[in-house]
């Protein structure tokens, strides 16, 4: 079957009533839960499992699919008005989202967010329809040394965001870091810092940390204005249009965003928080204007936001080619076509044709849905804020609980992200970014447990870093990124 | 102080009379509320899987709610610590996989119960073996040859597993040390990445369950060897068993296995309910098929032989264990 019969084979399973309302459904839900802070497709998904059971297999698969990438929209609303990131992956959007709306221009912002994440899921559909076949066979070659080279130069990109400060980023990585090593080792099976809690032995919750340092930290900083409420601007379709200059910022971040995003999203284990770290990063580091970042650059919100739609929409490729899930969320979805006796695999695209297709199909109805949806719904976003604090911020915590208890039904959590988030106010005050201390935390047991696993496998010779071609590529990129800014301020001061 | 003493003692003649005739009826009524059946797996998951296939119909069969709630962590034991954590009245039952009940006291401090003490087996649902996997490019045709080969460059084969004191780490050198080879581990998290490290290179050979193997085997890129099983599975028929061939012992067996359980000290006739209940749902040629479309063989049997497999496998283990222990 070529691709263009594919397409039309697709469009005739993804436009069948049911299918197309299942569809519609998952991504209407998925934006919903996204804006809710705490709550994400995980949660959304696992209560839809049930019902799955008794509908068709690509019903089941075209409305999860629609949760989790619904979801990749939602989660930026709420970092961009609030600063309270929907979902962990949108966490850096609250980096320029947020200044911008404090600027009046939360429409913009808003905007921004939408027309990127639709571009990137567009372009993303496209690298997964004509690539990912190739995406595939790269996942399988990449191996233990790749990743940490990879990961070590991402760290290094990346670690110097959302900070004027070096010293203080690099504070907070390291604590990232340090709190990414919580859990049970992967080579001796040890418990690490657990002090006897079983609830750590899996590491501290992603949820639980991201909510804690963004959400209830912003909660409680908010407490002394609980009176007020934000500005009472309302958005008409006007304020909505960037300008032309806003415009032509974005297009550039947008084609980054996507590649970066659909590249690391193929990527067993990598995905989409990652993956909007890194886009800001990139952003940032090409900019011309990089000291408006943190000041409310669109380009900040582009980059990202195209990076992790994208990223969604790409984490199919290993799941849908290899049987191979990238994510718990993915697993997930596994499961329920398992349920209905299909084993996902390298075969299913020549077995389950109408099912790979339909899905592909069912991706670009939803998300040009989403972006008809999201647009009119920008208004009614921005006018939240005219909601006092005291009715809004309490019921956020609320959700930011129901969201964090939902991970894994486990109320120690909860405790958790209590915890997190007083750290987190305290670390607002003295002007340390917890995007960073995020940024270590996903990343470092990524780098720990690759390195590891690569010198296990090369029985202890740390050469496989320069003897695999992919991972002595990033290693000489890290030490360009490291070394060419020093190289440059030395000419500075000699000059 | 009479009239306390008198009181005193009514109470308790009354709660003493009222216990003893309720104690009866409370089995006979079981039960009286929606019952809880932890899982310490999250939803998606095989256990969670079994779990709800099971639970629907015992809903039927009992005329109240099951709820599956998903705990999951620490390898399946979060979820029997939180079965247990609830009130004893019955209401609050489990389903695992045998680490929490055999491996788990072994390798995890502080677990908080004594699978012995602590846990009253309700039966055995379903088994699964794991096939010996290598990539397609791999020399060996059979685990004869694997074997042989690995006796020939003793630590060179490396395999993967889904971390230490994982069923497929101790299948592995259980494997190894009845055969009579040295095999080298290197742990990943998930079977996902033992599948892509095997699918690409980067490790020879892997035990993993035959449904996860089986699309890469029709794709061609992968191959299984043998499977742990006693028997040949019904899921990969032509897979041969490793018992009794590449020098392994007639016996060799390893399985992962399913089961019901309940906290100790709930009232026997409520275990004996649930183990009938059980019983009538995997005789069910439906519920058969549904799981073994999963990988899982219905394995049913009564408590005892739950409470016998729980032993005969805590010491198997334990010896691999101590064997591991003692390598590091």
């Amino acid at each position: 079957m070529t691709t263009l019969e594919g397409l039309a084979h697709g469009l005739s399973v993804a436009l069948q009533p049911s299918i197309l309302i299942y569809s519609l459904f998952g991504a209407l839900l998925g934006t919903f839960v996204g804006v809710l802070p705490g709550i994400g497709a995980m949660a959304a998904i696992t209560l839809l499992l049930p019902i799955t059971y008794y509908i068709s297999s690509e019903a089941a698969l075209v409305m999860l699919a629609g949760v989790y990438y619904g979801a990749q929209y939602g989660g930026s609303v709420a970092s961009i008005l609030l600063r309270l990131p929907g979902t962990p992956q949108s966490a850096v959007t609250t980096l320029d989202g947020y200044p911008l709306a404090q600027q009046g221009r939360a429409g913009v912002a808003l905007f921004t967010a939408m027309i990127s994440s639709f571009a990137g899921s567009l372009l993303g559909i496209a690298i997964l329809v004509l690539m990912a076949g190739w995406l595939a066979s790269i996942a399988t070659q990449f191996g233990a040394a790749d990743y940490a080279a990879m990961m070590v130069m991402g760290l290094v990109a990346a670690s110097t965001i959302g900070s004027r400060q070096p010293a203080k980023s690099l504070a907070m990585v390291v604590v990232g870091l340090i709190l990414g090593t919580v859990g049970t080792d992967v080579n001796s099976g040890a418990p690490r810092f657990t002090f006897g809690q079983t609830q750590l032995l899996d590491g501290i919750n992603l949820v639980a940390l991201a909510m804690g340092l963004f959400g209830v930290a912003e909660v409680i900083a908010n407490i002394r204005k609980a009176d007020r409420h934000g500005p009472p601007n309302r958005v008409g379709l006007r304020e909505l249009i960037p300008a032309r200059d806003d415009l032509r910022r974005i297009c550039a971040p947008i084609l980054r965003g996507t590649t970066l995003g659909g590249f690391f999203g193929a990527l067993p284990g990598t995905g989409s928080t990652i993956s909007s770290f890194l886009s800001y990063a990139l952003e940032r580091r090409v900019s011309r204007r990089p000291q408006k970042f943190g000041h409310g650059a669109v380009e900040g919100i582009a980059g990202p936001e195209s990076a992790n739609n994208s990223a969604a929409i790409t984490a199919f490729v290993p799941t849908l080619t290899l049987g191979i899930p990238g994510d718990p969320i993915m697993a997930l979805m596994l499961g329920a076509l398992v349920i209905h006796g299909i084993q996902p695999g390298p075969m299913m695209l020549e077995a389950r044709p109408d099912m790979f297709w339909g899905l592909v199909v069912s991706f670009g109805i939803g998300n040009l849905f989403l972006l008809i949806l999201n647009l009119p719904l920008i208004g009614i976003w921005v006018s939240m804020l005219r909601i006092p604090f005291r009715w809004l911020y309490p019921a956020i915590i609320v959700f930011i609980c129901l969201g964090v208890y939902s991970v894994r039904g486990a109320s120690f959590d909860i405790v958790m992200v209590a915890a997190v988030g007083a750290i987190g106010y305290a670390l607002a005050l003295a002007a340390f970014s917890p995007a960073l201390l995020l940024l270590g935390f996903v990343l470092g047991p990524l780098i720990e447990t690759n390195l590891r696993r690569a010198l296990l496998v090369s029985r202890g010779d740390p050469m496989i870093f320069l003897e695999r071609p992919i991972a002595c590529g990033f290693v000489i990129a890290t030490l360009a990124l490291i070394l060419l800014p020093l190289a440059r301020r030395i000419r500075q001061g000699r000059g | 102080m009479t009239r306390m003493t008198t009181r005193r003692s009514l109470l308790a003649a009354s709660t003493l009379a009222f216990g003893l005739t309720a104690l009866p009826a409370l089995a006979q009524d079981w039960p009286t509320a929606p019952v809880h059946l932890f899982v310490g797996f999250p939803a998606g998951s095989s256990p969670d899987t079994i779990a709800r296939l099971v639970a629907e119909p015992l809903a039927e069969a009992l005329g109240q709610p099951v709820v599956v709630e998903n705990k999951p962590g620490a390898g399946g034991v979060i979820g029997v610590q939180q079965m247990l954590a609830q009130k004893g009245d019955g209401h609050s039952i489990g389903i695992t996989i045998n680490g929490p009940l055999t491996t788990a006291p072994r390798l995890i401090p502080e677990l908080g119960y004594d699978p012995q003490a602590d846990i009253a087996p309700v039966g055995l649902i379903a088994t699964s073996p794991l096939v010996l996997a290598v990539s397609a490019d791999f020399a060996a045709q059979d685990a004869a040859a694997f074997v042989a080969d690995a006796s020939a460059r003793p630590g060179e084969i490396s395999y993967g597993s889904v971390g230490q004191g994982s069923g497929a780490h101790l299948t592995a050198e259980l494997f190894a040390g009845e055969a009579g080879v040295e095999l080298y581990h290197i742990p990943y998290k998930s079977y996902a990445e033992v599948t892509t490290a095997i699918l690409g290179g980067e490790i020879d050979a892997g035990f993993m369950a035959p449904s996860g193997a089986l699309p890469h085997v029709e794709a061609g890129t992968m191959k299984m060897l043998g499977i742990t099983s006693a028997t040949p599975f019904a899921q990969v028929p032509d897979v041969p068993v490793l018992a009794g061939q590449a020098g392994l012992p007639d016996d060799f067996r390893a399985e992962l296995w399913n089961a019901m359980i309940a906290p100790a000290g709930t009232d026997a006739a409520v275990i004996e309910r649930l183990n009938g209940e059980l019983q009538t749902i995997l005789a069910d040629p439906e519920i058969q098929q549904k799981l073994l479309a999963i990988g899982w063989q219905v394995q049913p049997g009564a408590p005892a032989d739950l409470a016998d497999r729980i032993a005969a496998d805590t010491e198997m283990w334990g010896a691999v264990i101590d064997k591991t222990e003692a390598q590091q």
